[in-house]
């Protein structure tokens, strides 16, 4: 075993020998900041996306806020009362003819 | 240190400049490194430029200086064993492309060329890849940073964050892994040349 393992430290040796350290070629360098540059394009792409969505997703979510916050009612609803809304719906004028006296005139014509 | 701490703490505070004086300083020896730990010349600057690429966009997590260059060996380390395992699945496919008769006639058209000390190295590279590639690539990583890039076992306890003793453990395993497939590899080249006499 001891001579296989000799054997083995000898061949071990002899590859760092047979595989050199290899010469950068001219490319080498502009080669690694053209993919430093990409990549960093790539994340400045992703963290622009990123902030959009969530601009977006707080925007729908004001939105949703707001409309669920705000009680839903008609501009007509606002005007008056019920009797006034009733009032201005069936003017006094119109009532005579059938049968329905003014108040005032009501009360002259008990007097 | 190939390059003092004040440089790597400039480029760790974004100085490009740094940056690119301690890719030159690195360059070659990670460069070796990788040569010796993937086998394929062809990819080795790849593989390097992979290994600054991730060093560029890591390096703000680096505590001290004083931990770089265990640092750029993980990097290595992890660069090179990602570019070994896609190789592993490509390889099949590689295989078929060629003919044996191809890798034969190849062979011989580049054994032709070459000096007999060339060709002695060659057929140690060819040997030493081949029982390495025996192996998993983890422990084909290991062995080579140990026993041939001489890296010390304190050393390798940083680069793999582990204890000596699970190192050792490690190492021992693998070298058997080894020295099995040389055994084996023996015992083949033994018979063949019986049959042969």
């Amino acid at each position: 075993m001891d001579q296989w393992n000799d054997e083995l430290n000898r061949l071990f040796a002899s590859y760092k020998v047979a595989v050199p350290d290899p010469e950068t070629g001219a490319n080498f360098m502009p080669e690694l900041w053209r993919k430093i540059e990409g990549r960093r394009n790539i994340l400045l792409r992703v963290k622009k996306l990123t902030q959009m969505f969530l601009a977006a997703a707080a925007a729908i979510s004001i939105v949703f806020v707001t409309m669920l916050s705000v009680p839903a009612f008609s501009p007509s609803d606002n005007s008056g009362s019920y009797v006034e809304v009733l009032a201005d719906a069936y003017p006094t004028e119109g009532l005579a003819s059938h049968g329905i006296l003014p108040r005032e005139g009501v009360e002259a014509n008990t007097k | 240190m190939l390059v003092d701490f004040e440089q790597i703490q400039k480029a760790k505070a974004g100085d490009d400049a740094a940056f690119n004086q301690v890719v030159v300083a690195y360059r070659k020896r990670i460069l070796g490194t990788i040569a010796r730990l993937i086998g394929r010349p062809e990819d080795v600057e790849d593989v390097a430029q992979e290994v600054f690429l991730r060093l560029y966009y890591s390096l703000d997590q680096l505590r001290t200086p004083e931990v770089f260059e265990p640092w750029l060996y993980r990097l290595t380390v992890n660069a090179s064993y990602d570019y070994l395992r896609k190789q592993r699945r490509r390889n099949e496919s590689r295989m078929s492309d060629l003919s044996e008769q191809q890798v034969i006639m190849a062979d011989a058209a580049a054994g032709g060329k070459i000096s007999g000390e060339e060709r002695r190295q060659k057929q140690v590279k060819e040997l030493v890849e081949s029982l390495l590639g025996a192996v998993s690539e983890q422990d084909r990583i290991l062995l080579t940073l140990k026993e041939v890039e001489g890296l010390s076992l304190k050393e390798l306890e940083k680069i793999y964050s582990v204890n000596e003793n699970a190192l050792k453990v490690r190492l021992f395993r693998a070298r058997q892994r080894v020295l099995n497939a040389f055994e084996a590899k023996k015992a083949t080249a033994t018979k063949s040349v019986g049959r042969k006499d």
